[in-house]
């Protein structure tokens, strides 16, 4: 393990590469690492507590903020002249209107084409549909969703949600497979693209949500156009390594054929490689559900709308309505699209019934549909709904009431004890100090170049003019963290020992890896109402499943053989654990690690939505106030830090790739 | 002796010729070109590696395949064989020499003209079998008509014919991944030659194989050439295979060939050691026959033996010797060819007791000095062998 974690010819091997020979292994590599950290993050207190004595002298103080208000200003100057030149400049004419226009009739067009088919011709056809493909199972998955949609009185929200996501899933495989096909068979391709699919998956999703509002105005096209962008990449990269994938020998059999290049990629790559393709199409579509409820932030209608509508309001019980919509509208979407990807549970029919199926099935569409609109049905009617919005506040009161002065003690001391000493620490100490201990913290776990790269998002953070909010949000984020990480890797080291607890565990953490972020706001807001403290704790929440299952699978990928050689020379299960396993687990250790803070990163600037302030809310308030600039640079700064987290946590994993 | 001299130097007057193959290289690196024409031509791999980073797959070999033979090229792993078939068919292209496919510079044709060739006349059988796993049986083998774009019904009843041939008659609707290896390699035998193709390439199609199944489609194809009347070039590591289904042999080592002839000709006339090591093994007097050892009466000598056909091996032959002190009459037809005594065999028989290779490249050399100059086969060897 030892050696292999010393990259060879590695221009900057970290200091405790060549402090020592390499005969600690893995855990000596973590501890030296460890205690460098340390000594610098005593070096930032140090600094801290030195400019305070000296009665905060302008040099040691936050980032100065001149150049990052003339760049904010540039950027409302850049607004100002779109929002003046939308309806004049041939770009706007002839480009971005058409687009959007376009993709506003295409959302309202489904949208429309829903509401003609009524309640009970969509309820038909989602019921054909799913059946036909994912197997009757689903299929009752799916009408248990649907009469969620209407027994929530939230039908024509839910339609408007899924034309979102048919809209934005069209335009993102549109884009996607051809994307992903090109880097299939093209090595110069897939080089170039996949650094910009890495770099798209760290982005958090709030970070994509300016620069579509400023090309595409506020609205649902905007929404559609970001939904896309951001679901890309999974259909892009998968479709990639699906291509390449296929077996060499049936190429080269086919191709002695005489098979043409176009015959070659229809013939042999793409049914090879559907299967594997379509699990992608399924990654895009759970992303594509993620992103149209964030997206309700710039104006996208629909059941996100709902929820952000009812947290603004604090009321939980119609969040929590909206909130289990959703959720069943992702599950519901998951099933039916993995299911197509696994080909699983689906129905067996002979070939010659398929079209008379197909046709019963169109038949009973269309008899559920005419039988709708001749009792003048439309969507499901909202009087005759269950609200359980007023039950759900009145248990929401009762916990408040229960025990909410324990999660009121435990957010205060939560906020005074941890989280406000670490924002002022880093807000407070001189700037310049903070840059050199994130690049030396990169130098530590990344080697010379994260530190460059670390060194650089700062002073462009610091040059974005957000400086003071990006340092809380950072602190936020590393508080969550550090809790994260923690219960992740107890939880995984606990499911890794007992199979019991694992096989209980494993659902729980496939449902919640299924749900959109926006909705562990809400039992976050229910638990701890509004501020910091519920987007930390939704932040947790959110980032815990896959540190858990990374952390559980690392330690079960540990050879059976390797365990049975060390418990052969006596070992405690404790010296096992933490003498073996773990060492030997670091590669997934490490990626738990990175997933987790990228992660929290993305769900702690959503927390914006229910106060938890900083980076986050700028976004959200340029947003509202027409404050582009101030919008902008809030969402570049939380790119900034995603490429800082992501690039010193994935230490010199990629490296050794 | 005269009747071993069997191989001739390669004629190019195309008529006769399938394939003839000249002087073909395939370096595989980026300074290609900075090894043909150069000192290094010459150099031994690991030289040119170390100074250019090429590795050279093909060293400048030279053959022809002459119509309706099977063509085998045998060699270990590494040696450049499997290159050298996709040569052929230009799956690699080749990086300098050229190919002619009935006469016709397959490098020098365009895609659209090389699609043609592959759909038409050249058909390849592949170790791992290339198949479809998505694909039924059926369209498996039709595959090759599907690219011409012949109709349905059509290439379906071409592929039914193919799949009953090569006895799988009752798959057609199975999948590639519901049939054992050997009956996957009899549908990339059926699918190869549903295109009615005038050359098989095989590359090491049986390889993969169980060795009681391979024995069985080593029959398969024996049978099939025959019925057919191919043209085949077929590759393996195997000198059994090699010697039961080869009318020649092409002896490969680092890219180069080492000797081509009958198996006769390399099992009882190594071109040098490596060849005489690696036949070493083989019990001659299941190889060699009669016509190999045939030879004039000596003075004096009884000529009244029992008569045997050219084409009988050695192991045949001695129970007739033992049951006569007179040398057996070797017949053809009317004609006669010679006799065969027992010291003859004798020799044979020696020669193949004989563990250190030296010692029987001294006799084979001794007996390849007695053959007249002109006869041997270096026509079809492009070097004549480094061990020597």
């Amino acid at each position: 393990m030892a050696t292999v974690t010393e990259p060879a010819g590695d221009t900057a091997t970290g200091p405790s590469g060549s402090k020592d020979t390499g005969s600690r292994g893995a855990g000596g590599w973590l501890r030296g690492s460890t205690v460098q950290a340390l000594l610098v993050v005593v070096v930032l207190v140090a600094g801290y507590w030195a400019a305070r004595l000296m009665g905060d002298p302008s040099w040691a103080g936050g980032f100065p903020t001149a150049i990052g208000d003339r760049f904010m200003a540039w950027l409302d100057g850049i607004y100002a002249w779109v929002v003046e030149n939308r309806n004049d400049s041939p770009l706007f004419l002839y480009f971005f209107n058409y687009v959007s226009v376009g993709l506003g009739s295409a959302v309202v067009l489904i949208n429309q084409f829903l509401d003609f088919l009524t309640w009970s011709g969509v309820t038909a056809l989602g019921l054909f549909v799913s059946w036909r493909f994912a197997g009757w199972r689903v299929a009752l998955l799916v009408l248990a969703t649907f009469a969620v949609f209407a027994l929530t009185g939230l039908w024509n929200e839910s339609m408007t949600t899924l034309s979102l996501i048919v809209t934005a899933v069209f335009i993102a495989l549109l884009f996607g497979v051809p994307l992903g096909i090109l880097a299939g068979r093209s090595e110069a391709f897939y080089r170039g693209l996949r650094p910009l699919l890495d770099f798209m998956q760290i982005m958090p999703a709030f970070a994509y949500l300016l620069p579509f509002v400023l090309l595409f105005g506020i609205g649902n096209p905007a929404a559609a156009v970001v939904t896309a962008v951001y679901a890309l990449p999974p259909v892009a990269r998968i479709t990639a390594l699906a291509i390449r994938e296929v077996p060499k020998g049936a190429i080269e059999a086919t191709t002695s054929l005489g098979s043409t290049p176009w015959q070659i990629l229809t013939k042999v790559q793409l049914p090879l490689a559907k299967r594997t393709i379509l699990l992608g199409v399924n990654q895009t579509i759970m992303l594509a559900v993620s992103m149209v409820v964030i997206a309700s932030v710039i104006g996208a209608g629909g059941l996100g709308d709902a929820i952000y509508q009812a947290l603004s309001k604090v009321n939980v019980g119609q969040a929590f309505q909206a909130g289990v919509a959703i959720v069943m509208l992702a599950i519901a979407m998951d099933r039916v699209t993995g299911a197509v990807g696994h080909g699983t549970h689906v129905p067996h029919i002979p070939e010659r019934y398929r079209l008379p199926v197909s046709a019963i099935g169109l038949a009973a569409i269309i008899t559920a549909a005419a039988t709708g609109r001749l009792f003048g049905l439309g969507g499901w009617p909202r009087d005759m709904a269950v609200d359980i919005a007023d039950p759900v506040n009145a248990v929401y009161e009762w916990i408040q009431s229960e025990i909410g002065d324990f999660t009121a003690v435990l957010g205060t001391w939560l906020l005074n004890g941890v989280l406000s000493p670490l924002s002022a620490l880093l807000t407070g100490s001189p700037w310049w100090l903070v840059v050199l201990a994130a690049a030396a913290l990169g130098w530590i776990f990344a080697g010379g170049r994260t530190a460059l790269v670390s060194a650089a998002a700062f002073v462009a953070i610091g040059l974005l003019g957000v400086w003071d909010n990006a340092m809380d949000t950072l602190s936020q984020v590393l508080v969550a963290s550090a809790v994260t990480i923690a219960l992740g890797v107890v939880l995984g080291v606990l499911m890794s020992r007992n199979d019991v607890f694992a096989a209980i565990l494993r659902p729980i953490l496939d449902a919640m890896q299924t749900l959109p972020p926006f909705v562990y706001l809400i039992p976050a807001v229910a638990l701890f109402t509004i501020g910091r403290v519920p987007a930390l704790a939704a932040a947790v929440i959110f980032a815990l499943p896959p540190v858990i299952r990374l952390v559980n699978d690392g330690i079960r990928g540990v050879p059976a053989s390797t365990i049975e050689a060390a418990a052969s020379q006596g070992s405690t299960k404790w010296q096992l654990l933490t003498k073996v396993e773990l060492p030997m687990a670091r590669g997934s250790l490490l990626l738990a690690v990175n997933q987790g803070i990228i992660l929290v990163l993305s769900m702690v600037v959503m927390g914006a939505l229910v106060g938890a302030g900083s980076l986050g809310f700028d976004v959200v308030f340029g947003l509202s106030q027409n404050m582009l600039g101030l919008g902008l640079a809030s969402g570049l700064a939380i790119v900034c830090l995603g490429l800082f987290l992501d690039r010193v946590t994935q230490g010199r994993r990629a490296h050794r790739a | 002796m005269s009747t071993q001299a069997t191989e001739s130097a390669p004629d190019l007057d195309a008529t006769d010729v399938t394939f003839s193959v000249r002087n073909l290289w395939k370096i595989f690196g980026k300074n290609a070109d900075k090894v043909i024409g150069t000192d290094l031509e010459r150099a031994d791999r690991d030289r040119v590696k170390e100074e250019t980073g090429c590795t050279v797959a093909v060293r400048d070999v030279s053959f022809d395949v002459r119509p309706g033979e099977i063509f085998v090229v045998m060699g270990l792993s590494g040696s450049g064989k499997s290159t050298l078939i996709r040569c052929l068919t230009r799956l690699i292209e080749p990086t300098s020499g050229s190919v002619r496919l009935d006469g016709e510079d397959i490098e020098q044709a365009s895609d659209q003209r090389l699609r043609e060739l592959r759909r038409h006349k050249m058909a390849m059988v592949f170790q791992h079998f290339g198949l479809l796993p998505n694909r039924r049986i059926i369209d498996n083998v039709a595959y090759g008509l599907e690219v011409r774009g012949m109709a349905r019904e059509e290439r379906y009843a071409r592929a039914r014919e193919m799949i009953d041939m090569v006895g799988l008659s009752g798959y057609e609707n199975a999948r590639p991944g519901e049939l054992s290896g050997g009956m996957q390699q009899r549908v990339g035998l059926a699918r190869a030659l549903a295109v009615d193709p005038q050359v098989l390439l095989f590359d090491e199609p049986f390889s993969a194989l169980d060795p009681l199944i391979r024995r069985d489609m080593q029959n398969e194809v024996v049978r099939l050439q025959r019925e057919l009347n191919k043209t085949s070039v077929f590759i393996t590591h195997d000198l059994q295979e090699a010697l039961k289904l080869g009318d020649r042999i092409a002896i490969m080592r680092d890219g180069e060939l080492v000797q081509v002839g009958t198996p006769e000709e390399v099992v009882g006339r190594p071109a040098n050691a490596y060849v005489a090591d690696f036949t070493s093994d083989v019990a001659r007097t299941t190889v060699l026959t009669a016509r190999w050892l045939v030879r004039d009466a000596f003075p004096g000598e009884r000529t009244d033996g029992p008569t045997t056909a050219p084409g009988t091996v050695l192991a045949q032959v001695l129970p007739m010797l033992a049951a006569s002190t007179a040398p057996v009459r070797v017949v053809e037809g009317d004609t006669l060819l010679g006799y065969v005594g027992r010291d003859d065999v004798l020799r044979a028989i020696a020669e193949d007791q004989l563990n250190d290779v030296d010692q029987v490249a001294a006799i084979v050399e001794e007996t390849v000095e007695e053959i007249p100059e002109g006869a041997v086969d270096h026509g079809d060897v492009t070097s004549p062998g480094d061990g020597a």
